[in-house]
């Protein structure tokens, strides 16, 4: 958490603008210095209905409307990631809003969760968490998915290369690749890339333009809240505390811009997702409460990295000493 | 008779060197993904290839050892003055003329204890690795929690740092394929053991021979090395 605030700190420092931006409110217009702090969101999952009278979630409708204009549009025939014989193509099933595709970036998760004795009907707003420290972002070989100052993590899909890196070092597997669009056709399609990777980006173009994100203005029961990040935080913590309720996100690969809150506990949540709606393919995701930073290790190993130097220096001083003093008895030019 | 051409300091930063960059290519090139997609962790023993986070670490060890190894050769160098690997003005038109002899075109310069055309070559190896690292480094720093770099400079910098990579791969190439000419492959075993035949020196290596200063007859000079050196001989 130590880090995370100071990071957070820093951001906001570098930007130059107050962290205690004023909390907006659904359709609120925010202040023209929205894209300049880091912003979060909180997932009210007991306020959340899933619009089961409805076709279509009113969250995903709005997603998916607000950024139709960034969807794929594969050319074909598209090539097998040879030498395997498969490629990623969802352009046949655009309309599936029940999992994450390249189309769909943002679904919910209707779900009966056995909590303390109870059968409780869950529903689950599901799509990027915006990482604090993003694995996705900082281990893209090609530098085009981007931790922005503002908290949202965006690929760049001219840059994409669709090598879906991102998608398994992502604890939850979210970025998800259409073939047949990007960069790589344009290289070597047969041999490398195999794409695009699309996922939320917290909707990064209205953050510039001083509104929110298009799922929070969407949802009919304020389910979902948006601002600054400490504020948000601290009302999610709030209501934990006030409902005897759980948190989602906070810590959850060394903290997120996205906080789910409960009063089922997030445990029970995920079993309920792994017994009843994981179909091992990417798109769906657990709700795993164990998650650890991939890079907190290396981080570890790159703290270690400073004393190479210094070794190095000292062993050659040493070197330097015993060929000098003329220790190093195969130094003699000949023999 | 023989002479010492490479101490065990230069041995031991040549080795340490090509030691950490293999292992550096190899858990490079795994943060692509691509040893998944080529079956490579299907291999015997290379299960693990396909972890991008088993090959970061890797990745970081190796990048320490070859921090390492470079200060040592760098403050070695700087020590020691041995500057001969260095290159010298003019290291350019020489190592045309040193190609023009390959190929039967010319006579062979004189050489000190490096040809001119080592001299270039360690230099873009050199930089090479010193922009790997400086990138490297840079690359390190933004994946430490709360670290932020503008998404331009991370572009950059994995740019910068895959395209050296490519170019430290040719130079590697390069060197390796400088032993496809015969009158280069006594430095093989030199480079493991030390020792190069005083008459490859007086041959090839005139500069160096003078600077040397030896006073050897020529039966001196012909005793052999061991029984490999005989060969090397005939290819002189």
């Amino acid at each position: 958490m130590e880090i995370t605030r100071r990071s957070f700190l820093k951001r906001t420092a570098l930007s130059g603008v107050a962290a205690a931006a004023v909390l907006t409110k659904t359709n609120q217009v925010m202040a023209q210095s929205a894209a300049d702090s880091e912003w979060a969101t909180v997932i009210n999952v007991d306020k959340c209905d899933g619009c089961t009278h409805l076709d279509t979630p009113l969250c995903t409708l709005a997603c998916r409307s607000k950024n139709e204009h960034n969807f794929p549009v594969p050319e074909k025939p598209i090539v097998d990631y040879w030498p395997q014989k498969k490629h990623e193509d969802w352009s046949e099933q655009k309309n599936l809003t029940n999992r994450l595709t390249p189309y769909n970036w943002t679904y919910v998760q209707n779900l009966v969760v056995e909590y303390n004795g109870q059968k409780k009907k869950v529903h689950l707003p599901r799509r990027c968490m915006h990482c604090e420290n993003p694995p996705c972002s900082t281990l893209c070989p090609f530098g085009v998915n981007d931790k922005t100052p503002a908290g949202p993590v965006v690929i760049d899909s001219q840059g994409c290369f669709g090598g879906a890196k991102c998608r398994d070092v992502c604890p939850w597997h979210i970025p998800q690749r259409q073939a047949g669009v990007g960069l790589y056709r344009k290289v070597a399609p047969d041999y490398v890339g195999g794409g695009v990777m699309y996922k939320c980006d917290m909707c990064y173009d209205l953050l510039e333009s001083g509104r929110e994100p298009a799922c929070v203005s969407a949802c009919p029961r304020g389910a979902i809240t948006f601002g600054p990040k400490e504020e948000m935080l601290r009302y999610a913590r709030q209501w934990v505390q006030k409902n005897n309720g759980h948190i989602y996100g906070d810590t959850e690969n060394g903290g997120t811009l996205t906080y789910y809150i409960s009063t089922v506990s997030f445990d029970a949540i995920n079993k309920a997702i792994m017994s009843q709606d994981m179909d091992q393919k990417p798109g769906k995701i657990h709700m795993s409460t164990d998650i650890k930073n991939p890079l907190d290790e290396p981080a570890g190993i790159a703290q270690g990295m400073v004393i190479a130097p210094l070794a190095g220096l000292m062993a050659a001083g040493l070197s330097a000493y015993q060929i000098m003093k003329g220790d190093d008895s195969d130094e003699n030019n000949a023999s | 008779m023989k002479i010492m051409r490479h101490n065990l300091a230069i041995r031991f930063t040549h080795w340490v060197t090509a030691l950490s960059i293999l292992v550096l290519f190899f858990s490079g090139f795994g943060q692509m993904p691509i040893y998944k997609r080529y079956y490579v962790d299907q291999l015997p023993g290379l299960g693990w290839s396909s972890d991008f986070l088993i090959t970061l670490h890797i990745h970081y060890w190796a990048a320490a050892m070859l921090i390492f190894v470079v200060f040592y050769y760098a403050a070695y160098l700087s020590i020691t003055k041995k500057w001969d690997i260095i290159p010298k003005k003019g290291d350019l038109r020489e190592s045309m003329q040193i190609f023009a002899a390959i190929l039967g075109l010319a006579e062979e310069p004189d050489s000190d204890k490096y040809l001119a055309e080592q001299r270039l070559a360690f230099v873009v190896t050199a930089l090479s690795i010193l922009v790997l690292i400086v990138t490297g480094i840079i690359k390190v720093y933004k994946n430490l929690p709360g670290n932020y770099l503008p998404p331009e400079v991370v572009f950059w910098t994995a740019q910068i740092h895959n395209l050296f990579t490519v170019i430290l791969l040719l130079t590697i190439i390069a060197h390796l394929g400088a032993f496809l000419i015969k009158a280069n492959r006594p430095l093989v075993a030199s480079m493991f053991t030390g020792w190069i035949s005083a008459d490859y020196v007086r041959q090839r290596h005139g500069k160096w021979w003078s600077k040397l200063n030896l006073d050897l007859t020529d039966e001196q000079i012909d005793i052999p090395l061991s029984a490999s050196a005989e060969e090397n001989r005939e290819v002189i």
